[in-house]
């Protein structure tokens, strides 16, 4: 699918028909969105408890498997439906120094401050422009022909094993930018300076997981310890084939810094969406994915409450259709099964032409 | 001198109850919502207040009776208190000076309501007996000095509040001094605390209550005072109400340099509508590191802020990604991109895409 080439005209109505739908809703939020948010808060940490409890205080394997799913869910709620929306601003508006953007310290071993820079800032503006976004590709994957092949990209499907494994590890460190320390091309001192957020970070994550729970627990220190890590393993997982579907798919465009030079406003919205792709399902599955199931609108309007999107998907995919943009859309496994092709696609050395200016 | 001294140290279990690794069993925000689910006067955050009741003062003041959580620092008459409530899931703040004196525990704010304006509609239209208001610790140094001037006090509109706090006080405590209590409003009808003031005038020959209705005899300025109290400038003098009020009374005591004997407090300015606006510049404090810099309408304050040598955080500079994103305390902004105005105090604001709409106070 190619992209769709407007005309400064139409850049310009398009853009103002998406502004007017985000200042329709920007208008209409309130008390909905304040209980939902609340209540998602309310239900992780009723999760966090049921989970952690049945795994101190159970002793048969049934308890154990609720008590991992529960935490498990926990984790995800507060990852992709709080934190991630938290820290994106959606809930700035309701003044509540809990749900602040600037204030929130989510439970994942990425410190907020990292991520506000490299996802809020670096993907959001430059999203799939090549050597500006690095979350294309996470300077581990080749996915699309532009990004350059070496004999070790023949190996990426099983890098992307383990990133998917230790995900929340991959995106803490990205901000540390070890490929530019591997080249040498850091001065000295700067690597110490930027992980040490980082390590405290992950120091007081994994103690709370595998020290502080499993000490309470007394007798029951190998079964916390390993429902934990289930728990943190399945997390992982989830969150990593949620976030591979939201650009990576068989349709999802890529940039060079040369096509998004001085681009406007409604060029940008173009972008998002031709880099973005959406997943379908039921109402329980956007909320696991934090509505990023809703990635292209999430994209043109990062700063709306989250379980907008659902409402706001089919009036973009009706200005889509109008400007003939083409609104990249589909099931879970379709979309997943897409993402794989592509990793196991470019693991070999073809397509090396540069993306077209 | 420099003297070396080292803070004390909190108790150690106190210590180790906040300690970072206790987290999340230690969560300060999620132990104080499960408090308030239970009982909302429980919660740690603020100081909770009960509403014992509401009183109907005219047809658009109303005085709400309070009693706060027992913690609340007792007030002095003059203090004001910041009330926050939550209207459709925003949590928004206002100022109120406290009507009543200091009588242990239970206290009155009294509301006029504003066209337009949320927070007081809100207190109007909303609040029944028994809801919980949150408010802060009493502030403010507005109040009576000892000595033994006589007193001269003048309000106008909803500024009686503090001063019927203060002269409610004095009546408690017999005070000597003569008292003369000015009130300007528009008729009968708007007089807040008519009877109780009229009450204190039989009862108490210090006080000489004069109450001026601008409906049949003009604006009450500061040539109506001076015509009024020829030797106002030998009067220890407290001024309540709306700016220009206030600034015609400062301007008339420094003209006999008798500004020492003189406090004011008036409400804040009004917003200046767009047009007339965009012109203007106007200047911005930072409160955090005491800079200023001036904010032309024309650009956005991120540029303005870095035009006068700040370095502001930011990022995308398209109003995405919330970098620079900081606390307005006071004065209006508008964001370009919404076309939204914002005028509340202590709102968050994007520098990269907010113009002054008004002289601002920022938190970077």
């Amino acid at each position: 699918m190619a992209k769709t080439t407007l005309t400064a005209l139409q850049l310009e109505q398009f853009q103002s028909e998406l502004d007017a739908l985000r200042a329709e809703v920007a208008a209409d939020l309130g008390e909905r969105d304040a209980t939902h948010i609340r209540k998602v808060v309310r239900d992780a940490r009723l999760y966090a408890v049921t989970g952690r409890s049945l795994l101190m205080f159970g002793f048969d394997p049934i308890s154990f498997v609720v008590g991992v799913f529960a935490l498990a869910k926990a984790k995800i709620l507060e990852n992709m439906e709080i934190g991630h929306n938290v820290l994106h601003g959606q809930y700035d508006w309701m003044n509540d120094p809990s749900l602040n953007s600037q204030r929130y310290e989510w439970d994942i071993v990425c410190t907020s401050t990292h991520w506000r820079r490299t996802h809020n800032f670096e993907h959001h503006s430059h999203t799939n422009i090549l050597g500006l976004d690095d979350d294309y590709g996470y300077g581990l994957l080749r996915m699309t022909g532009a990004q350059k092949w070496t004999w070790r990209t023949l190996f990426q499907p099983i890098w992307y094993s383990i990133l998917a494994i230790y995900f929340q590890w991959g995106v803490a460190i990205q901000d540390l930018k070890l490929g530019r320390w591997f080249k040498g091309r850091m001065p000295k001192g700067e690597l110490g300076q930027r992980a040490a957020p980082f390590i405290k970070k992950a120091r007081s994550q994994m103690f709370k997981d595998y020290v502080l729970f499993p000490l309470l627990a007394f007798w029951n220190i190998p079964r916390v310890l390993l429902g934990n890590a289930a728990a943190n393993l399945i997390r992982s997982l989830w969150t990593n084939a949620i976030i591979f579907c939201g650009h990576f798919t068989s349709d999802a465009q890529v940039y060079s810094k040369a096509e998004a030079a001085g681009e406007s406003r409604g060029a940008w919205y173009l972008r998002q969406i031709h880099g973005s792709s959406n997943l379908e399902g039921s109402r329980r599955f956007h909320l696991l994915t934090g509505h990023l199931s809703h990635q292209i609108e999430h994209h043109l309007f990062p700063d709306i409450p989250a379980p907008r999107y659902a409402d706001m998907a089919p009036r973009v995919r009706e200005i889509c259709r109008k400007y003939g943009v083409h609104y990249n859309s589909a099931g879970f496994w379709q979309q997943y099964a897409g993402v794989l092709w592509r990793i196991g696609k470019y693991a070999l050395p073809i397509g090396r032409r540069p993306a077209r200016a | 001198m420099q003297i070396a001294h080292t803070t004390p140290r909190s108790l150690g279990f106190s210590r180790l109850l906040r300690s970072p690794w206790l987290r999340p069993l230690n969560d300060p925000t999620a132990w104080d919502q499960l408090l308030s689910a239970i009982n909302p006067m429980w919660s740690t955050r603020d100081f909770p207040a009960r509403v014992l009741r509401i009183i109907d003062e005219t047809s658009d003041t109303k005085t709400f009776e309070l009693q706060p959580v027992r913690r609340w620092p007792t007030h002095q008459a003059g203090q004001h208190v910041v009330v926050e409530v939550e209207v459709n899931g925003r949590r928004l703040q206002r100022s109120f000076s406290l009507s009543s004196p200091p009588n242990g525990g239970i206290v009155s704010i009294t509301v006029k309501r504003q066209p337009g304006a949320r927070v007081s509609g809100w207190m109007h239209t909303q609040v029944r007996v028994g809801d919980v208001l949150r408010l802060s610790a009493p502030a403010g140094d507005f109040g009576v000095a000892p000595g033994a001037a006589p007193l001269l006090m003048l309000s106008a509109g909803s500024g009686i509040t503090p001063l019927m706090a203060i002269l409610s006080e004095l009546h408690a405590q017999r005070d000597p001094r003569a008292i003369v209590f000015i009130h300007a409003c528009r008729r009968p009808a708007d007089l807040i605390f008519g009877a109780r003031l009229f009450e204190l005038a039989k009862q108490w020959p210090n006080l000489d209550l004069r109450v001026h209705y601008s409906a049949q005899q003009g604006r009450f300025n500061a040539l109506s005072l001076a015509a009024q109290i020829v030797d106002f400038h030998r009067y220890q003098t407290l001024v309540c109400g709306p700016r220009a009020l206030t600034d015609d009374i400062d301007n008339l005591y420094q003209s006999v340099a008798a500004a020492q004997n003189l406090r004011s407090e008036s409400y804040s300015g009004r917003v200046l509508p767009r047009s007339a606006a965009s012109a203007l510049s106007h200047p911005v404090r930072v409160t955090n590191t005491k800079q200023l810099f001036t904010a032309s309408a024309r650009i956005s304050l991120l540029e303005a802020a870095e035009a006068a040598g700040l370095q502001p955080a930011h990022g995308c500079r398209i109003g995405i990604c919330k970098t620079c994103q900081c606390t307005k305390r006071s004065g209006s902004v508008e964001n370009l991109r919404t076309g939204e105005i914002s005028s509340e105090p202590n709102e968050l604001i994007q520098l990269c895409v907010s113009v002054a709409r008004s002289p601002l106070e920022l938190t970077l």
